[in-house]
């Protein structure tokens, strides 16, 4: 059996004094006692040690009580004052006993034999006996009782019965009648067999030191059992930001599924990018003034190679190629130029294609783009979209249904999906998709549409590239609890200490 | 994109057949519409339909849902067909109208009995063309008029702005300059109209006026009400082939309550034209194309049995099939357009997802991937992540900063000044985060990897948005060396040597901040946050920061 070095202690003691009051341990073991109740709680628990606790009833020391015993009881001081006097008057007494103290005097001094009283001339007057002389210096039972409890400020009271009559101490309000309870400690069976077998009382350390453990002096000390139930002060760990870390976790996702990551190093587009290559005419009202942000410095940017832009403003304005009319408008270059910050993420997929991607393939970016809003718990500013295509020779519609379903399983968890026809003005035909989350229903969790060719076409790409976009941040909020979009970018630093891990 | 209301009654009148809600939600999709919120007024169920195509406005009614309802169901099949009979009425187009808004179409529409529904999808119908169609009016503005009040022939003509009429709403006449100033619809859309030397007016041959587009109507003609029988539409804006759409739109969805369309003649300067024109319009499309892209299996009948049903007529003739389309649509650009109407009338969810097989395999950016492997470092420095905004304003990267100014990035239309630029620096961002956060325990300490966007003139975009890692320590004992010791620490991992030196900044306390520099390059900047700054941000403890540049310190792959 494991004790702790104040339980050998503490059961030592016990050993030697079978049955004791706690207190009588306490003094005995010679150590804090609190450390003595835990040890006795514990030896309690491992049956070695039983602790009955008991009702104590007691008598203790009322305000006059202390009075008395300092000043002596009333009786006391009167015949003092006739043994100096030999023969006072009941109105001398009051020299030396308070008003209250007079009225019962005499029936005191009579029961006591110390006086004799009789009327003289209308007046009381007190004459000593010779019992009043012998009782001079003796202690009566009640003085004695009286200086014990002074003493002790109480007293048990089957003792102090032993003196007067509880009734006798509580008329004279000397004392007053109270109850304490009493620890009484004693040692079980176990506790003496174990006593007997011997115990070792090793030191105990609290803290393994390098000294201990250099000098080897581990070996001879015992360590300090802890409640390691305690509680701690709580930590504040170096951690990612949860949104970010979220973001990480959704880019290994599509990394597993095999999209590759394009690298996004501007923030800002010219609206060549962000629109025109997207086949959105110039006149859309999407690229109205409060759609999206424009910058007033710097104003414009600078096209790419001609031949694309020749390419682009073909498609605009007449379809360029094989099949289309194009929106029938003249094209301005000046416009193109403008510059903005990326308004979605989309643009992005445009420069990928032009650059050149391997066919089959598939591609992803996590971007930040912005728009103009008002930033409150449903609208941020600025956000990051999931977005991407994937490109290859033989894709078909049903192909774009199987990748934002794929999407909806993999990454939201659904177990259900439907479609919508959808409008993008670079994407024909064009699907919004909804996924059935366990605890959120219906959420709308993706879009994506196949790029028309009136697009493709002119960056170069002349197979089916099916442009997807996943909306995360619904996900996101329901993953990391929270009700407040802002919190995606969190500046409340609470919030980010406590918020859980993502993984 | 444009939203509206329909009662759930007046769709299935005008369908004739009855519907669960859930029903109503799949059939919405025919329409290119999603069903968005259904609540019940007065025991009737209202529907918000929210129509994704803007390329659509004959979607964007009771009607045109209705419509399409019908025709998808195979309840109607093939082009739907509107009679139009002539009328004798004119409308004369002055030329002066070149430059200030030059076309007006017209038609009538008689033996209407319109209820309160139909009214109010009336008037829905014309705010929403003219809003997102008509691009706010200025491409297309549209009027409907009580007919019997007007007495033709009708004027389209350049008035002077001196010119009177009591407009809509109105019980005193107003000049044309006044109504452009003092009424609501004046101040919303009078920018279009009022720099030019006339404005445009519609009067009738008594020389009462209609309306003055693109504006607002008159009281007198303008107000069409439960007892209008007849109305006069009226179109106008700058581009012909627009507005006869935007026509065709307006006077398919009267007649589908029964109207009858009287057609009008206009007559312009050397030459004259009849509105509404209901002729349908030709595509054609190779139906290989169609089969090969949507992924499943169609015969050619199917293919024409689905068009008929999205209100086709469809000839099918050596594997190609020619379409005529109805006048209130133009949006066939491309035979992929013709694919989507395929898709919707089969039914996307009919389709069963498959997902393509493709021999590709997927890579991150090994750019990210090291920037990761710097989030984690910093991680274990013990140092909280953050992600704030890039979007700033001047006085969080300059003034607070203690710089009298600087050149930023900034944004023309901001919605509000707080974010009116693009951060140049990452560290004012995080004395934000730090300064509301002061009633947090200390020690703070954070840091961000993000993007600081900086002007420069060789770059496509004029400007280049760089990776940066920005650090800051917040505590009663923090110093420059603690900020020291984790740039010591980062660039000891990442095998670089690195100097100090000595730079004056504004931002931080003299003598104790410096230039970071590799191989004699200037890659960042460190230094203890100037006690004016911390003041200026309400800061109680010092602050040590620094920010450094990515790029320069990333030799590509680990691999």
């Amino acid at each position: 059996m494991e004790l702790s070095y104040h339980e050998k202690l503490t059961l030592m003691v016990l050993g030697k004094l079978k049955k004791a009051r706690y207190e009588d341990v306490v003094k005995e073991a010679g150590i804090d006692q609190v450390a003595v109740m835990r040890a006795l709680l514990g030896l309690q628990s491992k049956g070695l040690a039983k602790i009955h606790e008991r009702q104590i009833k007691l008598i203790r020391i009322t305000e006059l009580g202390k009075e008395y015993a300092q000043k002596g009881l009333p009786e006391r001081r009167a015949l003092k004052f006739l043994a100096e006097r030999e023969k006072v008057t009941l109105e001398e007494l009051a020299r030396v006993l308070s008003e209250d103290e007079l009225k019962p005097i005499i029936g005191l001094l009579r029961r006591e034999g110390w006086a004799n009283v009789k009327k003289e001339e209308g007046k009381l007057i007190l004459t000593i006996t010779e019992k009043g002389r012998e009782d001079l210096n003796k202690e009566r039972p009640i003085d004695r009782i009286l200086k014990i409890l002074a003493e002790r400020g109480e007293v048990e009271s089957g003792e102090a019965e032993k003196f007067v009559s509880l009734k006798e101490l509580k008329r004279r309000r000397i004392g007053e009648e109270d109850s304490r309870s009493e620890r009484e400690v004693e040692i079980t069976e176990a506790g003496m067999e174990l006593v007997r077998k011997g115990l070792e009382l090793k030191e105990e350390v609290s803290i393994l030191t390098p000294e201990l453990i250099k000098s080897g002096k581990w070996r001879k000390v015992e360590f300090r059992r802890y409640n390691i139930k305690a509680p701690v002060k709580v930590p504040f760990p170096g951690k990612k930001q949860p949104y970010r870390a979220f973001l990480d976790k959704i880019r290994r996702k599509l990394i597993e599924m095999g999209f590759i990551e394009m690298e996004v190093e501007s923030l800002i587009e010219t609206q060549f990018w962000n629109f025109d290559a997207l086949f959105q005419p110039q006149n859309h009202p999407a690229r109205d003034w409060t759609d999206t942000y424009q910058l007033k410095h710097p104003k414009m940017g600078h096209l790419p190679e001609k031949e694309l832009v020749e390419r682009v403003r073909a498609s605009h304005e007449h379809g360029w190629k094989r099949g289309s009319r194009g929106w029938g408008y003249r094209w301005d270059p000046q416009k193109a130029m403008l510059l903005m910050p990326r308004a979605h993420a989309t643009a992005l997929s445009a420069r990928q294609l032009a650059k050149g991607v391997q066919i089959p393939g598939k591609y992803f970016a996590i971007q930040r783009v912005f728009r103009p809003d008002v930033l409150d718990r449903t609208h941020l500013i600025e956000f990051n979209q999931v977005d991407g295509f994937v490109v290859g020779e033989e894709l078909t519609f049903k192909h774009l249904l199987g990748i934002l379903k794929r999407f909806a399983v993999e990454i939201a968890g659904a177990k259900k999906v439907k479609f919508l026809p959808d409008y993008y003005p670079f994407t024909e035909p064009s699907v919004q998709m909804s996924a059935y989350h366990e605890e959120l229903g219906w959420v709308e969790f993706g879009g994506a549409g196949v790029f028309r060719e009136e697009m493709t076409k002119a960056l170069g790409v002349d197979v089916p590239v099916i442009a997807w976009g996943i909306g995360i941040d619904r996900l996101a909020m329901f993953k990391l609890g929270i009700d407040d979009i802002r919190y995606l970018f969190s500046y409340d630093l609470k919030w980010l200490r406590e918020a859980k891990l993502v993984w | 994109m444009p939203k509206f209301e329909v009662s759930k009654d007046d769709l299935e009148r005008l369908v004739g057949k009855s519907f669960s809600v859930e029903e109503w939600e799949d059939l919405f999709l025919y329409a290119k519409c999603e069903l968005d919120d259904v609540w019940e007024h007065e025991g009737r169920i209202y529907f918000k339909a929210d129509a994704k195509d803007t390329n659509r406005p004959d979607l964007w009614s009771a009607e045109g849902i209705a419509r399409q309802v019908k025709w998808a169901l195979g309840i109607r099949r093939g082009l739907p067909k509107y009679e139009v009979e002539k009328s004798d009425v004119t409308v004369y187009v002055d030329e002066k109208l070149r430059d200030i808004r030059p076309y007006g179409v017209y038609a009538i529409v008689e033996g209407l009995s319109l209820d309160d529904e139909a009214l109010k999808q009336m008037i829905n119908l014309q705010e929403k063309v003219a809003l997102t169609f008509g691009r706010r009016r200025s491409e297309v503005a549209i009027g409907v008029f009580d007919f019997d009040k007007v007495k033709p022939p009708i004027y389209y003509r350049a008035a002077s702005p001196e010119e009177k009429f009591i407009p809509l709403g109105f019980e005193e006449e107003l000049t044309l300059r006044e109504i452009l100033e003092k009424h609501e619809k004046g101040k919303e859309y009078g920018h279009l109209i009022k720099d030019k030397p006339y404005y445009p007016l519609l009067m009738d041959s008594e020389g009462n006026v209609l309306s003055m587009p693109p504006v607002i109507n008159s009281e007198l003609t303008g107000r069409v009400t439960e007892d209008t029988k007849n109305v006069f539409v009226d179109i106008t804006g700058w581009d012909l082939e627009k507005i006869m759409l935007a026509l065709s739109v307006v006077v398919t969805a009267l007649a589908e309550r029964g109207g009858k369309i009287r057609s009008v003649r206009v007559v312009y300067r050397g030459f004259e034209i009849r509105t509404p024109d209901l002729s349908p319009k030709e595509f054609e499309v190779e139906l290989d194309y169609i089969k090969g892209l949507t992924g499943i299996e169609l015969s050619n009948e199917e293919i024409k049995g689905l068009l008929e049903r999205m209100m086709y007529e469809v000839e099918l003739e050596d594997g190609k099939a020619r379409l005529k389309y109805p006048s209130f649509r133009n949006d066939l650009m491309h035979p992929r357009d013709v694919l989507e109407d395929v898709l919707i009338a089969y039914g996307y969810n009919e389709i069963e997802p498959e997902e393509p097989e493709l021999a590709v395999q997927g890579k991150g950016s090994d750019f990210t991937d090291f920037i990761n492997a710097i989030r984690d470092l910093m991680v274990g420095f013990g140092l909280q992540e953050v992600m704030t905004f890039n979007l700033t304003n001047r006085e969080v990267q300059f003034t607070k900063m203690r710089i009298e100014d600087g050149e930023i990035v900034e944004i023309e239309n901001p919605i509000s000044m707080k974010w009116s630029a693009l951060r140049s620096w990452i560290i004012p961002s995080l004395m934000e985060f730090l300064s509301q956060n002061t009633h947090e325990e200390y020690p703070q300490r954070l840091f961000e990897v993000g993007k600081a966007t900086v002007i420069n003139e060789k770059a496509e975009t004029k400007t280049r948005s760089e990776d940066r890692l920005a650090i800051a320590l917040a505590h009663p004992r923090v110093t420059f060396t603690e900020a020291k010791e984790i740039l010591e620490g980062l660039m000891r991992h990442l095998g670089f040597e690195y100097e100090i030196e000595e730079v004056e900044h504004p931002s931080f306390i003299s003598g104790r901040s410096g230039k970071i520099l590799v191989g004699g390059r200037e890659i960042g900047i460190i230094g203890e946050i100037h006690p004016q700054v911390l003041e200026n941000w309400g800061m109680e403890v010092p602050v040590a920061a620094f920010e450094v540049y990515l790029r320069p310190l990333y030799r590509g792959s680990f691999l």
